[in-house]
């Protein structure tokens, strides 16, 4: 009898860490968008290099040689590599700070919403009955505010007077984004919970009298964090784009500073972009391929982590 | 002239791994031959490249001719206009094949469309009149029905009207009857029998168990591993099976009684008293329904070392009350006593993990897919229920080397090498995963099992295997066991007493022997009458023979 079970099992696997990589390497997706993300974090990582390797400061300007007679920003030079703008900064850094912000604005938020997303997911889900329903209602509470109108109150109200804002605005930046994209992550996940609960795996380890805490530690979390990374994948260039939108509207990253949202703003009150394209499209398409970057990651980690597709090669 | 001739078929994936190889059957017309083979055997798939419907990567080397006509030549568009007209199609899983927003109806109306222009009148009159062939009672009002309304059996019913609806000459039905309980098993059976003599087609019935098919074939063909291995008329092939496997396969199909020794009966471990539950239906306050009595006045005892059947078809209960009696629900009414202290009641709080007896009831599930974590190991599942055991007996944890000790013990007890220990549940099969939920309850060292349906998602074989291995834990622990199945026959080759259930009441009960010869009630008169094969003149003296001592 031992013997022929024996014969029945597959080869066994690898390590699963490895295989994971493997696995995302092959897929189509994962791949490109990975190699995307990487180019982006290594760029922004290099921003302060370029910055002193070109010798432009990230809000210096060179009105005498980076503007034409007329004041038109000149297009790409050697010394310009993306041209310049229209107060004669350089695009090429300026947006290196540009993706440096908004990556350092947009993955802390993202994080911050997963883990509340996630704390108040598993209470309402695995708990049920009364905090489940405040939870629900608290999550449809936050989602039923609007998003410009009320980050714009908020950051009109941080704004002191003489003294420049109460609290660094970045910050204020954040916290709005985390306030408006938990409630998704916590409605995932009770959704996921929902349905582990039933599971006949839980049901076991109720019966063999495990803790609730240690259910909810070794079988529930492990089982919903593969989505709930894949939802961060998805809910982060949303919120790159948000933190673009903020300081496209002027209350994000206050001025001199560059973010790529207040470059495109930038670019749109100047009206420059006419007569010279460059330094609209440099952010513009720079953002575009952080979102793809994020986006194609998300999808190939899905195809990766589907739990349909279990079956460890 | 043969019906349908399949010469030398061989079917792979890759080069050098056939997954079907070299098979010959034929089919004449009018005939029923059986195909008959363990999951993974290449059954279905030999079928469906009769069909037409293999995936694409699948390479096919043979022939196929079907009424003269070469199949394995023809394109796409050619072998569609075959199947459906000429070979009809009842698959094995009704609740997935019919489209669940369309009424069964304009799904029945669809299949004739495919193959024929038909005016409006004539179509809806044949359609109605095949609802009424196969069976629906009222049909022009159900005609316009979604699939959901209908059960499991009505909806496969539905399917063999889509699949006789152009008078074919061939049917296959791929396990048409698996997913079915025992008694609804019976009669699709009987369905696809009259019909087939009525229209005058023949029949492929492939199915994994050989007394399923004991009642309905000519002829049969088992399968393993690919291969044809024996094939022949049916009652030569059941009297004087030549193969070992086919051998292997009629045994497993008509169980033997395991004879693990009796206990006597001692005290009562597990006393049920007038137990009732309902649930309110959904509806809003103004129009709410009278609440569904699931259960209603169930009073049984379970005795230390006893294997008790609880028999009953789906929606009998059954699963409700295996749920209340470990622990997971609670009744309305009427009390559980276990050793003689209240365990669950409407006034007892539901056992939790500080409960001193919670180890007491453990359960097997009838899913083995979803009662293991699949992320976690093999060994960290058993590893979890062997350390509390031990907190629970000597107050502190086994270390490192003695778990892996008592992991290994473990599984040698239910008969599993224990290399098994490094793997992720998805790497081992049914029956296997089965073997490790049954050890992780006894690592608990409970005083009492419930096992809900624990082998109706196995194939025959490894059914038979895991209810030998029951049998076998109870003579060496004398737990108490509590078997939940639809299946009378299982229940009868394992039990030693049988309650069977009815719409949530206990109508009869007995020891198998009891039941068997001398049912009392009409309802366990049918549930016995399902058990396929008893009409069966291989079967001694025409009528069902328990193998009981």
């Amino acid at each position: 009898m031992s013997q022929q079970l024996l014969s029945e099992l597959p080869e066994l696997a690898t390590s699963s860490s490895r295989l994971f990589w493997r696995r995302l390497w092959r897929d189509n997706s994962a791949r490109h968008g990975l190699m995307i993300v990487s180019l982006m974090i290594f760029a922004a990582l290099a921003a302060p290099l370029v910055a002193y390797l070109s010798g432009h400061g990230e809000t210096e300007q060179f009105r005498d040689i980076a503007l034409s007679d007329m004041g038109i920003p000149i297009g790409p030079t050697a010394a310009f590599p993306f041209g310049a703008d229209d107060n004669g900064r350089d695009v090429l850094v300026r947006t290196l700070y540009g993706v440096r912000v908004s990556l350092l604005v947009a993955i802390p938020a993202t994080t911050l919403a997963m883990l509340i997303g996630l704390f108040v997911g598993l209470m309402g889900g695995y708990q049920g009955g009364k905090i489940d329903a405040v939870c629900q209602q608290l999550i449809n509470l936050v989602l039923s505010f609007p998003f410009v109108v009320t980050a714009l109150s908020l950051l009109a109200l941080n704004q002191g007077g003489e003294n420049g804002p109460h609290v660094s605005p970045s910050l204020v930046v954040i916290f709005v984004i985390t306030f408006f994209s938990w409630g998704y992550f916590a409605r995932l996940s009770r959704g996921l919970v929902l349905d582990l609960r039933q599971q006949d795996f839980i049901h076991a380890a109720k019966l063999m009298g495990v803790p609730s805490w240690r259910i909810l530690l070794r079988d529930v979390i492990p089982a919903v964090l593969p989505t709930m990374g894949v939802f961060w994948a998805i809910q982060l260039p949303a919120n790159i784009v948000a933190e673009a939108t903020l300081s496209f509207l002027g209350v994000g990253i206050p001025a001199p500073n560059a973010s790529l949202g207040n470059m495109i703003a930038d670019v749109q009150r100047s009206a420059m972009y006419q007569v010279q394209p460059w330094f609209l499209a440099t952010p513009a398409l720079t953002l575009f391929f952080i979102v793809l970057g994020f986006n194609s990651l998300s999808s190939g980690l899905r195809n990766v982590l589907d739990p349909h597709l279990e079956y460890r090669q | 002239m043969a019906l349908l001739t399949v010469r030398n078929l061989t079917l792979s994936l890759n080069a050098g791994n056939a997954l079907v190889r070299a098979i010959d059957f034929h089919v004449e017309p009018g005939e029923t031959l059986a195909i008959v083979g363990e999951s993974g055997s290449g059954k279905s798939l030999s079928l469906l490249a009769v069909l037409g419907l293999l995936p694409a990567e699948m390479q096919v080397q043979g022939e196929i001719i079907f009424d003269g006509m070469p199949l394995h030549d023809f394109s796409p568009r050619q072998k569609r206009q075959i199947r459906g007209a000429q070979i009809g199609y009842v698959s094995q899983d009704p609740l997935s094949n019919l489209h669940p927003l369309k009424s069964v109806g304009r799904q029945i109306e669809e299949a004739i469309l495919a193959h024929q222009r038909v005016g409006r009148k004539a179509l809806r009159q044949r359609v109605l009149a095949l609802l009424e062939d196969v069976g629906i009672r009222d049909a022009a009002r159900r005609y316009h029905d979604k699939p959901a309304k209908f059960s499991g059996g009505q909806r496969q019913r539905v399917m063999i009207a889509i699949a006789i609806a152009l008078n074919p000459s061939l049917i296959i039905a791929d396990e048409p009857t698996t997913a079915l309980d025992a008694t609804v098993q019976a009669s699709i059976i009987q369905l696809l029998k009259r019909l087939q003599q009525q229209h005058g087609c023949a029949l492929i019935f492939i199915s994994h168990n050989l007394r399923v098919v004991a009642d309905i074939a000519d002829r049969v063909a088992v399968m393993q591993q690919g291969r044809i291995v024996e094939q022949g008329e049916k009652h030569a092939l059941f009297h004087h099976p030549q193969q070992e496997y086919t051998r292997a396969l009629l045994q497993a199909g008509w169980h033997q009684h395991e004879s693990s020794p009796r206990p006597t009966l001692t005290a009562p471990l597990l006393t049920v008293a007038s137990l009732s539950r309902s649930y309110p239906q959904p509806g809003y306050f103004w129009s709410r329904k009278a609440p569904v009595h699931v259960l209603s006045d169930i009073s049984f005892t379970l005795h230390k070392g006893e294997i008790l059947g609880l028999v009953g078809e789906s929606g009998s209960g059954k699963t409700t009350l295996g749920k209340m009696i470990v622990g997971l629900d609670s009744p309305q009414s009427g009390v559980i006593h276990l050793a003689d202290k209240p365990w669950a009641g409407p006034d007892i709080p539901p056992p939790g993990p500080q409960h001193p007896l919670r180890h007491a009831v453990q359960m097997v599930f009838q899913d083995p897919y979803s009662s293991l974590n699949p992320r976690r190991k093999i060994g960290d599942i058993l590893a979890e229920p062997l350390q509390m055991t031990a907190h629970r007996e000597q107050g502190k944890p086994l270390s490192p080397a003695e778990l892996q000790q008592a992991v290994a013990s473990l599984l040698a007890r239910v008969e599993l090498v224990p290399e098994l220990m490094k793997r992720y549940p998805s790497q081992l099969s049914g029956g296997q995963r089965q073997r490790v939920v049954i050890a992780r309850a006894l690592a608990m060292k409970p005083q009492v099992i419930v096992a809900d349906e624990a082998v109706s998602a196995l194939d025959i074989t490894t059914s038979h295997r895991i209810i030998q291995l029951l049998s076998r834990l109870r003579a060496e622990t004398g737990l108490s066991l509590l078997f939940i199945s639809h299946d009378m026959d299982v229940v009868a080759a394992l039990c030693d007493r049988i309650l069977v259930l009815e719409a949530g009441k206990i109508i009869e009960q007995g020891s198998p022997e009891q039941i068997f010869r001398n049912p009392q009630q009409a309802w366990t008169r049918r549930l016995l009458e399902a058990i396929p094969g008893t009409q069966n003149p291989f079967n001694k003296g025409g009528h069902y023979e328990p193998a009981v001592a």
